[in-house]
């Protein structure tokens, strides 16, 4: 245990050997976890949903957002939603999340499937970006390790909200329109 | 087409987890919410299906209190008192009289180092969006004015934000919610505002003030809550200059020292407002907050 002195406030000093990194990689759910807890019991029907350019324009236009292809995978569901899976890139981080659509393209649920911290430049690598992409599909989903936690300065989750409008705009123009 | 993939039958993560030892089986989930990205974790003996409802409704208690205290969405109780109480009294509910409650508290005894009228400022910064309501430049926390029955007046046109304390209050409340389920070993953390209940004991690592991306250092805690301020995320170029979230309630000036405060204290609401007392009160008066508050904070 820290002691402490007569003084509520202590000041930590900055030990260069203390700092490590990454700050944070975290893996919560992978997709078909999500798709359990989302949709437990329904049948989910991969979709496949290549987007033409006037498609992506469209899209960019009406979201605001780039648009990264590739990034998005789509399933129906048999209650007539749709379930997404998506990721977005921060100024540091790298966010992977599911979507659960109403039949009537409403959102239902969001959950974060995971999330990577990285300095900026990293982040918009391809290369630092490709070690991640098999984890995806589940097969390495750490669950039960010993939990990390972080405590720090509000970090914004403003760029999944601008992922989540891109998604919705996708849903209008390329699915909802069928 | 590809088959159909019914989602009952997969191999499930649950099954693995039924194999692991007691102590490590978390379940940990994380959603936007409250502007930032919440995450629930939590470790109990009954089956995962009933973990994941019991989150599901936690989350629901944090996506209330985001309804209710959101200063950007113009519908929320908070944007309504913005506009209205000033011509009158207005009745709310008791989460939102709650956190006006604490926050005034903690105006009070921080001689107003703590001050949920500084939102005008973060307006002018371009850091929350511009009211087109005329908000009194010389408003501060004494101008609200909290009346029996739940109603809440403001004497002059002041802007609340309980930005800098809803956050923790919805980690609370929360964790209330996971309790009333009956779950034993229970984190909670927005965003860097965290709590923790149970038996076991958890290292937090704190962000570098100066490279973020890394922790600086390591502290230990059990059934306590634990809240950080620092400029580092926040710190961005306007027309004014160089600005953060974190304004200094005395001069109305930004915080941009590059310094990193976390508080520990009972609760999450209390350690989420008493980093700012810590940050802009007086080192006398900061000291005697976070006695009253059982409180302790860290400095990076």
């Amino acid at each position: 245990m820290t002691k402490y002195g007569a003084s509520r406030i202590m000041f930590l000093p900055l030990a260069a050997t203390a700092i490590c990194a990454p700050a944070q990689a975290l893996v919560y759910m992978s997709v078909e976890q999500a798709q359990q807890v989302m949709y437990s019991g329904r049948s989910l029907a991969a979709m496949p949903l290549a987007l033409t350019a006037d498609q992506v324009a469209a899209i960019e236009r009406e979201s605001g957002v780039k648009v990264y292809t590739g990034s998005l995978r789509a399933w129906q569901v048999d209650d007539g939603g749709y379930f997404f899976v998506d990721a977005v890139i921060g100024k540091h981080d790298l966010i992977t999340y599911a979507v659960a659509l109403t039949a009537e393209g409403r959102v239902r649920q969001i959950e974060i499937l995971e999330y990577r911290e990285a300095y900026g430049g990293e982040v918009r690598n391809a290369h630092w970006r490709a070690q991640f992409s098999g984890r995806q599909h589940g097969d390495q989903v750490r669950i039960g390790r010993d939990i990390q936690n972080i405590s720090g300065a509000t970090l914004s989750c403003e760029h999944v909200t601008d992922g989540i409008r891109r998604l919705l705009a996708t849903y209008a123009i390329a699915i909802a329109g069928r | 087409m590809p088959s159909p993939l019914l989602v009952a039958e997969l191999a499930s993560a649950a099954e693995l987890r039924e194999r692991l030892p007691e102590s490590l089986r978390w379940v940990r989930r994380a959603r936007p919410a409250l502007g930032t990205i919440v995450e629930i974790s939590v470790n109990d003996p009954r089956r995962e299906r009933q973990l994941h409802t019991a989150i599901d409704a936690a989350f629901a208690s944090i996506e209330r209190v985001h309804d209710l205290m959101s200063y950007q969405a113009p519908d929320s109780t908070l944007s309504h008192l913005n506009r209205d109480a000033v011509r009158g009294a207005q009745q709310v509910d008791p989460y939102t009289y709650a956190v006006f409650a604490a926050a005034l508290q903690m105006a009070a005894s921080s001689s107003g180092a703590f001050d949920p009228c500084i939102a005008p400022r973060l307006e002018e910064w371009g850091l929350l969006p511009r009211a087109e309501v005329p908000v009194d430049p010389a408003g501060n926390w004494r101008d609200v004015e909290l009346l029996p029955g739940h109603r809440i007046r403001y004497a002059r046109a002041v802007r609340v934000d309980l930005g800098g304390i809803a956050k923790g209050y919805a980690v609370d409340l929360a964790v209330r919610n996971l309790q009333e389920s009956g779950i034993e070993n229970i984190i909670v953390n927005a965003g860097g505002d965290l709590r923790v209940v149970g038996s076991h004991t958890h290292s937090v690592r704190l962000r570098h003030p100066l490279a973020p991306l890394h922790s600086a250092h390591t502290l230990t805690v059990c059934n306590t809550a634990l809240a950080t301020s620092a400029d580092y995320f926040s710190r961005r170029a306007s027309a004014s200059g160089a600005v953060s979230a974190l304004v200094n309630p005395r001069n109305r000036k930004p915080y941009l020292g590059g310094r990193s405060v976390s508080v520990r204290a009972e609760n999450c609401m209390s350690a989420d407002a008493l980093t700012k007392v810590v940050m802009f009160a007086p080192t006398a008066i900061a000291e005697t907050v976070l006695t009253d508050y059982k409180a302790r904070a860290f400095v990076i």
